[in-house]
């Protein structure tokens, strides 16, 4: 008898009009893996969030065990077993491992809390389930890891049986992802049920027994992971076939675009983010620059588009010293930003299309008339932005708020190249993404360096590293632990010197 | 010699029974808008609330004849404009600056209206049957020399701004309520998934709020006084906003933070009438001070990020230098 049986789940939003899942069925035995994987809007965290009460559905029955449940309200689906590790954590910072986990359930002599007896209790839990944590510790100051961590011992604190995790990994560093794999085997083994959401197949492969695939509100189908392979999951979840690799002509390097030397970058603090660091990226070539995040590839970016001050050493843009030049005279010189942060940094979601569009040209002599913007020139650019980025459903002079996260990103890499920049930085530039925009994002910046732009990648995702990047440069604690030409790499390799470790010469 | 002689002076027990008291309503006010900056509201209403409770405190006292029933009707008053301002912006979802501008400038307006329209009073009101909230002298404090007389023979309402300092507290940070509050305020949806009641959360510390900014009040109408002059508060509210902040919001800070103020208050009527220094300048003391505090508030942590960036460029260097000093050896 499956643990969780959904049948015919049909949840319809009118405000968006979106027929988010379409008489969906969804079974999962107890004790399993189980991976429910789509496109960004496919409907899953939609599925999930009614599961866990966050969502009404408009028709279809639940079961769990076998027994109909009706579950209207989160409060309900923690008493019924479920519990869910959102994609943003749900703590509070400045409250320790313990207040979080207890938080509405504290024990309490007299109404008064007494913190030893919660650190112990926290403490048993974790022992328990093979979960270290210091539960006096203050979950602000804990890696992203660690407070995941934090959120699954506070589902298995209220009884979970049934997990749901919501995009686990979308955070995480490789070696995160690989302890929270670990994680989820060993809760399988003892019997609890983990429900994953995710689109990256390989993490399917890697951890998951069984998995589902949704598209566009649908379920397509449910396997056996063994039965299956990455290929076809791909196929399902896109519809058509996806290009894992992406074809790129021979490197053709030419004069050196960006030079940075002996770079000394200020983390939050006061720490040392980035410490003398020196590499350069030529014309037609996409130098990657690979690490565990953390590692001072923020500081690096920020610093080199003017972003955060430059604590020592220089940077050159086509031999013109930009060390302490505003972001403005930065992009007049041909340089253009996709940040990690498109929803904050990259894009105003307040406003609409066109202004987000020419938010970074509006100062051109094009875009003025008589020093007022001349509307008809905004709007043929994003009109450009549209069809040349194929960005579905935005159209000039409307508001992108509700655009996916695929379609933003398109609206970002519209502009930065529309100007036909000559130093593309890219930093994350698919974090979030699904597999066909993922797909889209890598032409773009090969078509980019192929026209002779510099460009320079910065990915936490080594299998985006090593697809896309002529050179990769390893990056860590602030310094170059490596640096290698596209062939010679290895995934191995990589991530040994991502790690800290040294690879040790072979003796030939 | 000189120096010390003017300190005598100038500071003596009755300007620091003078500071105390005047702190009063500043405490009471601070902790309003402390506890519902825990919650994650923003209370600005604390000055409309402050001289409501003023109003309500005298005109109560005066129609039931007993100063202590005119405090404890100002409270409720106080608890009702809370529950007001609740229901206004968790029902209505009104924005809380707005909403406070709205119920500061409506309260101000009002008090003058009815003392206008039933006490045929312009600008100032007050009858000679109102008697004066009581002195209390605490046994045994009062014999203690020095500390006797400083913290012993004030009223009620001064107590009871110590002791909700101290209650508030406790309840904050060591009972299960308290930790809701903070939750709230931290991160409302963590609060949420776990079954946390959001909205009590809010009504509750929107009410407490009324009622201690009230009290505040009070004290300014039955308690330091007996009267009632338009616009009262004279913006002792604001300066509450401004103890709370400086305080960190925490209670025994804000308790800290309104003494200060009320000294620099004191300070600044004893200056006036020892020197000749002009008056106009030294009642500017207590808003110096208070500007003073929000400067450091507001650059606190951009201060502490220029302090360490500075050790890391010295550190930086240092680095540097011994790099090259090494191949050289």
């Amino acid at each position: 008898m499956p643990a969780v049986e959904m049948q015919g789940i049909t949840k319809y939003f009118a405000s968006s009009q979106v027929l988010a899942n379409d008489a969906v069925d969804l079974s999962v035995g107890q004790g399993e893996v189980h991976a429910l994987v789509g496109e960004n809007g496919a409907g899953k965290t939609t599925l999930m969030n009614i599961l866990f009460g966050l969502t009404r559905p408009d028709r279809g029955t639940i079961r769990l065990n076998g027994t109909p449940v009706q579950i209207p309200h989160p409060n309900e689906a923690i008493r019924l077993g479920i519990g869910m590790v959102h994609q943003h954590f749900k703590l509070v910072p400045s409250f320790t491992v313990a207040q979080n986990i207890l938080l509405g359930i504290e024990p309490s002599r007299y109404g008064l809390l007494d913190q030893r007896d919660e650190n112990a209790a926290v403490k048993k839990l974790a022992d328990e389930f093979g979960l270290p944590v210091d539960p006096a510790a203050v979950v602000g100051e804990l890696s992203v890891g660690l407070q995941q961590r934090v959120e699954i011992l506070k589902a298995l604190q209220r009884e979970a049986r049934i997990l749901i995790l919501d995009e686990p990994t979308a955070v995480l560093t490789p070696q995160e992802a690989r302890e929270l794999f670990t994680v989820i085997r060993d809760l399988a083994k003892r019997g609890q049920t983990v429900i994953f959401i995710t689109h990256k197949l390989l993490e399917v492969i890697e951890v998951a027994d069984q998995v589902s695939v949704m598209r566009a509100g649908r379920m397509i189908g449910s396997k056996p992971v063994r039965e299956t392979n990455l290929k076809e999951m791909a196929r399902m979840m896109v519809g058509r076939e996806v290009l894992l690799t992406v074809d790129k002509k021979p490197v053709e390097p030419g004069e050196i675009v960006l030079e940075v030397e002996h770079l000394l970058v200020a983390g939050v603090g006061g720490h040392t983010a980035i410490s003398d660091l020196s590499f350069n990226v030529r014309a037609g070539e996409i130098v990657g620059i690979a690490g565990v995040s953390g590692n001072g590839q923020t500081e690096l970016v920020d610093a080199i588009t003017g972003l955060q001050p430059v604590d020592g050493g220089t940077i050159r843009l086509l031999r013109n010293e930009i060390t302490n030049q505003p972001v403005g005279d930065r992009r007049e010189q041909g340089m253009a930003h996709i940040p990690e942060d498109r929803l904050r940094t990259g894009l105003n979601l307040e406003t609409n299309l066109d202004e987000n569009v020419i938010v970074s040209r509006y100062r051109e002599p094009e875009f003025q008339h008589y020093g007022l913007q001349d509307r008809a020139h905004i709007q043929k650019l994003a009109e450009w932005v549209v069809t040349q980025f194929s960005v579905a459903s935005a159209r000039p002079g409307e508001d992108i708020a509700t655009l996916s996260g695929g379609n933003l990103q398109k609206v970002v890499l519209g502009r930065e190249l529309s100007g036909s920049p000559k130093l593309i930085i890219a930093n994350q530039p698919t974090r979030g993404l699904d597999v066909g925009s993922i797909e889209f994002v890598h032409r773009t910046l090969v078509d980019a360096r192929d026209r002779g732009a510099a460009v320079l990648l910065i990915s936490v995702e080594l299998d985006e590293i090593l697809a896309l990047s002529d050179r990769i440069l390893v990056l860590f604690r602030g310094r170059i632990a490596g640096e290698f030409q596209d062939e010679q790499a290895t995934k191995e390799q990589l991530g040994i010197l991502m790690a800290g470790g040294v690879i040790e010469e072979e003796a030939s | 010699m000189n120096e010390i002689q003017i300190s005598q002076d100038i500071i003596t027990l009755a300007v620091i029974r003078s500071g105390i008291r005047l702190a009063t309503p500043i405490i009471l006010g601070a902790l309003g808008f402390a506890i519902c900056s825990r919650a994650g509201v923003l209370n600005f209403a604390i000055e409309g609330m402050m001289l409501f409770g003023a109003f309500a405190a005298i005109v109560a006292a005066f129609l039931l004849g007993n100063t202590y029933l005119g405090v404890v009707v100002a409270i409720l008053a106080g608890g009702l404009i809370g529950a007001f301002f609740a229901a206004v912006y968790l029902k209505y979802r009104v924005d809380l600056v707005i909403l406070a501008l709205a119920l500061n400038l409506f309260i101000a307006e009002m008090t003058v209206f009815f003392l206008r329209v039933v006490f045929g009073a312009f600008g100032s009101w007050s009858d000679p049957s109102i008697q004066q909230l009581p002195e209390i002298n605490i046994p045994l404090l009062d014999q203690i020399p020095i500390l006797g007389p400083l913290l012993s023979g004030h009223n009620i309402i001064v107590y009871t701004s110590w002791f909700a300092s101290f209650a508030l507290y406790v309840v904050l940070f060591h009972t299960r309520f308290g930790r809701h509050i903070r939750a709230v305020g931290e991160n409302q949806s963590a609060a949420e998934t776990v079954g946390i009641d959001v909205a009590r959360v809010k009504i509750f510390v929107l009410i407490l709020s009324g009622c201690l900014a009230a009290l505040g009040g009070a004290f300014l109408s039955v308690g330091h006084l007996t009267l009632f002059t338009r616009d009262m508060t004279g913006g002792r509210g604001w300066l509450a906003v401004t103890a709370s902040l400086f305080g960190l919001n925490h209670p025994i800070g804000v308790l800290f933070t309104g003494l200060f103020f009320g000294f620099a208050d004191a300070f600044a009527v004893r200056l006036q009438t020892v020197t000749d220094i002009p008056p106009s300048l030294v009642q500017f003391l207590p808003n110096v001070a208070a500007l003073v505090a929000l400067v450091l508030v507001g650059a606190r942590g951009k201060l502490r990020e220029e302090l360490a960036r500075r050790r890391f460029r010295q550190r930086a260097q240092q680095e540097v230098a011994a790099t090259v000093v090494t191949p050289a050896e």
